[in-house]
C-alpha cells in the first residue's frame, strides 16, 4: 500500500517537472497546472508518509528510504507556500524533477539501517530529525534558485537572449530569495545540530563523536555561515553566492545519499 | 446598390519616403479632407490614415471602379499642392474581401515597416474618430473599423507578434528588467546629453526610475537636460565620485576614449558591496572599457549587442505573423460574409416574388383559356402543384446563397451580384 502510494508520488512528480519544462519552454501561458498537479502530488505524498508513519511509527525515519521521504516531502511543502508569494514556476521546474528523484529514490533504495532502539524513541527524535529536514529543504530550494541564477546570469553575461529568459525572474529577485531561504536554513540547521548534539550528550554522554554525518554538516554549517557573513559584511552575493550555495547543498545530499552506507555510524544504524 | 470595401493607398513599401510625404495629410485638415472626399458622388462612407508609412483611404462605395477613379484623383489633387509627379506606380488598390483583410492586416500591425509595433493600431484608431466626427462613416465602416480593432487585439493576444522589444532603448529597459526586480530604488546615470539618453533616461523614468543623475562635458547642458527630465546635474570632473551610487550607467558621450576603466568598477564594487550595476554604452563610440562585462554581478551592453537582441526579436516576430495571417484571414471571411447579408435578404425576397409574379400570370392566363373547365378542386390542385415546383426550383440556389460559408476569400457578394443581374432584380 505506502509502497503504491510513493511509486503513484513519484510519477506525479514526474509528470510535473513534464508539464513544468513544458511550460518553460513552449510558453504555455498559465502556470496553473503543473502546481495543481504538484499539490495533487503533495496530497498523496502526505497519505504516503501518514499511513508510514502511523504504522512504523516517526523513528523510520532512520531508514533511508522512508527519510528521503520525508525530507522531500519538507521541501515540496516549503516551496508550494512560497509558491503562495513567489510565483516562480521555474523553481518548479527543479524542485518538481529533484522531488522525483528523491522519492523515486525512496523505494529505489529502499531500507537500509537498523531499527532505532527504543531507548532512543524519545521527544528528541522527532524534534533533531524535522528541523535538521527542515534545514536541507531550504537549502535544497536555495540550491534550486542558484541553478536558475547562474542560467540566467550567463545568459546576460554571453549576451544570448532566449525566450526561456524571460520566464525567468530577475537576478535581483533569484539572488534575494536566495539569501532568505538561507537566513531560515542556516537557523533551522544550527538547531538541528544542537538538538542532535544534546540528544547525544544526554543518551551516550559526549555531545561530539566525529560521527561522519556530523562532520560533513559541520562542514555545510561551516560554509553557509561563512556566506552568510560574506554577504553580510563584504556582499558576497550573485554568482558567487550561488555556487557556495550549490556546493553547500552537494555536501549535504552526498552525505545524505551515501555517507551512512560507507561509514556506518550513530546516523547510519550503529546507535550503541 | 450593393456597398464594396475599397482602399486606396500607398506605404512604405510601395513608396519612397518624399513620395509619401507629398500626400500625407496634416492633422489639422483631415476634417476638411474627409468632407471633401465625401463629396465625390462615388463615395458613400471614407475613412483617411495618414502616418508616416502610409496614407490610405477606405471607403464604402457602390460603385467600385468610379470610387477608384475619384480616391485616386482626390489623391492626385492632394499631391498637385505640393509637386507634380504621378502617383500612379506607387499606389495599391484593394476591393471587397481583399481590401478588408488589407485593413486587418495594417490593424494587426503585420504591414507595418516594424511588424507587431503597437502605435498603427493607436493611429487607426485617431483617424477613425475624425472621420466618425467628421461624419464620414457609416454603417458599414463603422463595423468594419470596430472588427479591425479587435482583430488586432485577438493577434496581440493569440501570437507573440508584439513580443520582444525591437527598439534599441526597450531592449535596454527589458535587460534592466532581467538584472533589477524594481527600479524605484535603483539611480541611473547619464553621461552625455545627447538625444537617445535623453530618450532611454525618459523611458527609464516610466517603469520607475526616480534618481537621475546626469554629466555632461558642457555643465550647462547637463543642466538643461536635468531640469527636462528632473534629475541632477552633475560636473563631469566630478562623475567618477558619484559613480558608485548607480545602478545603471547609460554612456551617450561620444567621446573618443574610454571614460570608464573595468579597475574603476572594480574598486566601486567593492564600495558597492557587490550590488549589480548595468552598463549601457549607447554612443557610436565605446566610452565604457569592454572589460567591464568580465566583472562579477556587472552587465555591459553596447549598441551593437542592443541591436542584434533586436535583429533576432524580428525574426522571432517575422514568425509570429504566420499563426496572425491565419487569424486575419479568417476573420476577414467573417466579415465578408456578414457584408455580403446585408444584400442578401432582401435579394432572396426579391427573386421569390420575381418567381411568384410569372407563376401566377402563367396560371391566371391558363385557367383563363385552355384550362377554363377546370372544377374548383381540380384549379386549387394546379395552384398547390405550380407553388411546389417554384419553391423546389428555388430551394437549391437559395440555400446555397445562405450557406455561402466559401472555402478560401471568395466574395459572397459576387452571387448576389450574379442573382440580380441574370434575374433582373436591380432596386426599383
Amino acid at each position: 500500500m505506502d509502497a503504491l502510494l510513493v511509486k503513484l508520488t513519484a510519477v506525479v512528480y514526474l509528470g510535473v517537472a513534464v508539464s513544468y519544462f513544458f511550460h518553460l519552454f513552449r510558453g504555455a501561458s498559465a502556470s496553473r497546472l503543473p502546481t495543481a498537479l504538484l499539490l495533487g502530488g503533495f496530497l498523496i505524498h502526505s497519505i504516503a508518509l501518514t499511513s508510514l508513519f502511523l504504522r512504523e511509527g516517526f523513528a523510520t525515519v532512520a531508514v533511508m528510504g522512508d527519510a528521503l521521504l520525508f525530507n522531500s516531502w519538507l521541501m515540496v511543502g516549503i516551496y508550494l507556500l512560497i509558491q503562495l508569494k513567489y510565483p516562480l514556476a521555474v523553481l518548479g521546474a527543479i524542485v518538481a524533477p529533484l522531488a522525483f528523484l528523491m522519492t523515486f529514490a525512496a523505494f529505489a533504495v529502499g531500507g537500509g539501517a537498523g531499527e532505532i532502539p527504543p531507548g532512543l524513541q524519545t521527544f528528541w527524535l522527532p524534534l533533531h530529525v524535522t528541523l535538521a529536514f527542515l534545514g536541507n529543504a531550504m537549502f535544497a530550494l536555495a540550491f534550486g534558485v542558484s541553478v536558475i541564477y547562474l542560467l540566467q546570469e550567463r545568459h546576460l553575461k554571453h549576451k544570448k537572449l532566449t525566450i526561456l529568459m524571460k520566464r525567468f525572474p530577475s537576478l535581483e529577485s533569484l539572488d534575494g530569495l536566495n539569501y532568505r531561504l538561507l537566513m531560515w536554513g542556516f537557523p533551522l540547521m544550527t538547531l538541528g545540530i544542537l538538538t542532535g548534539s544534546l540528544w547525544a550528550g544526554i543518551h551516550w554522554g559526549d555531545y561530539w563523536s566525529w560521527d561522519p554525518r556530523q562532520i560533513s554538516s559541520g562542514l555545510a554549517w561551516l560554509l553557509y555561515g561563512a556566506l552568510l557573513h560574506g554577504r553580510i559584511t563584504a556582499g558576497l552575493r550573485g554568482k558567487k553566492a550561488a555556487l557556495l550555495t550549490m556546493v553547500g547543498f552537494c555536501v549535504v545530499l552526498g552525505y545524505f545519499l551515501w555517507g551512512d552506507s560507507i561509514f556506518p555510524s550513530r546516523h547510519g544504524g550503529r546507535f550503541e | 446598390m450593393q456597398k464594396q470595401i475599397v482602399i486606396v493607398g500607398l506605404n512604405h513599401r510601395s513608396a519612397p519616403i518624399e513620395v509619401r510625404e507629398s500626400v500625407a495629410f496634416e492633422n489639422v485638415y483631415v476634417r476638411e479632407a474627409l468632407v471633401h472626399l465625401r463629396d465625390y458622388p462615388s463615395i458613400d462612407e471614407g475613412v483617411i490614415l495618414s502616418t508616416c508609412n502610409r496614407v490610405e483611404v477606405i471607403a464604402a462605395a457602390g460603385d467600385v471602379r468610379s470610387a477608384f477613379d475619384d480616391i485616386n484623383g482626390f489623391l492626385a489633387q492632394q499631391k498637385a499642392q505640393r509637386h507634380a509627379e504621378p502617383l500612379d506606380d506607387h499606389v495599391y488598390t484593394y476591393e471587397g474581401a481583399e481590401a478588408v483583410r488589407h485593413l486587418f492586416r495594417v490593424a494587426a500591425s503585420l504591414d507595418s515597416m516594424v511588424i507587431g509595433e503597437p502605435q498603427i493600431l493607436g493611429q487607426l484608431k485617431q483617424y477613425y474618430d475624425a472621420a466618425q466626427q467628421a461624419g464620414t462613416v457609416g454603417a458599414v465602416l463603422h463595423r468594419l473599423f470596430h472588427r479591425s480593432f479587435s482583430v488586432a487585439k485577438r493577434v496581440r493576444s493569440e501570437t507573440g507578434i508584439g513580443s520582444g522589444a525591437v527598439s534599441v532603448s526597450s531592449i535596454a529597459v527589458d535587460l534592466a528588467k532581467r538584472i533589477f526586480d524594481r527600479f524605484d530604488d535603483k539611480t541611473v546615470m547619464l553621461i552625455g546629453a545627447g538625444k537617445i539618453g535623453d530618450l532611454m533616461a525618459r523611458h527609464l523614468q516610466s517603469h520607475g526610475v526616480k534618481n537621475l543623475m546626469v554629466t555632461n562635458r558642457t555643465f550647462e547642458r547637463a543642466v538643461s537636460l536635468a531640469e527636462k527630465i528632473h534629475g541632477n546635474p552633475i560636473r563631469f570632473e566630478d562623475f567618477p565620485r558619484y559613480l558608485k551610487m548607480a545602478d545603471l550607467v547609460i554612456g551617450c558621450a561620444g567621446a573618443p576614449e574610454i571614460l570608464i576603466a573595468a579597475a574603476t568598477v572594480e574598486k566601486i564594487l567593492r564600495e558597492r558591496k557587490q550590488k549589480a550595476m548595468f552598463f549601457i554604452d549607447i554612443g557610436d563610440r565605446r566610452n565604457f572599457d569592454a572589460k567591464i562585462n568580465n566583472l562579477d554581478n556587472v552587465y555591459l551592453y553596447n549598441i551593437d549587442d542592443l541591436k542584434s537582441v533586436a535583429e533576432e526579436n524580428l525574426q522571432e516576430r517575422a514568425s509570429e505573423a504566420e499563426k496572425a495571417e491565419s487569424i486575419v484571414l479568417e476573420e476577414a471571411q467573417t466579415f465578408v460574409r456578414w457584408l455580403g447579408s446585408l444584400e442578401q435578404v432582401p435579394t432572396i425576397t426579391a427573386l421569390r416574388q420575381r418567381f411568384e409574379e410569372i407563376r401566377r400570370r402563367e396560371i391566371e392566363k391558363s385557367l383563363g383559356g385552355s384550362l377554363k373547365d377546370l372544377s374548383a378542386e381540380q384549379r386549387a390542385a394546379v395552384q398547390d402543384m405550380t407553388t411546389a415546383m417554384v419553391n423546389k426550383m428555388l430551394h437549391g440556389p437559395i440555400s446555397q446563397l445562405r450557406k455561402s460559408s466559401p472555402e478560401e476569400l471568395e466574395d459572397p457578394t459576387l452571387y448576389v451580384a450574379a442573382l440580380k443581374k441574370l434575374f433582373d432584380l436591380e432596386d426599383k
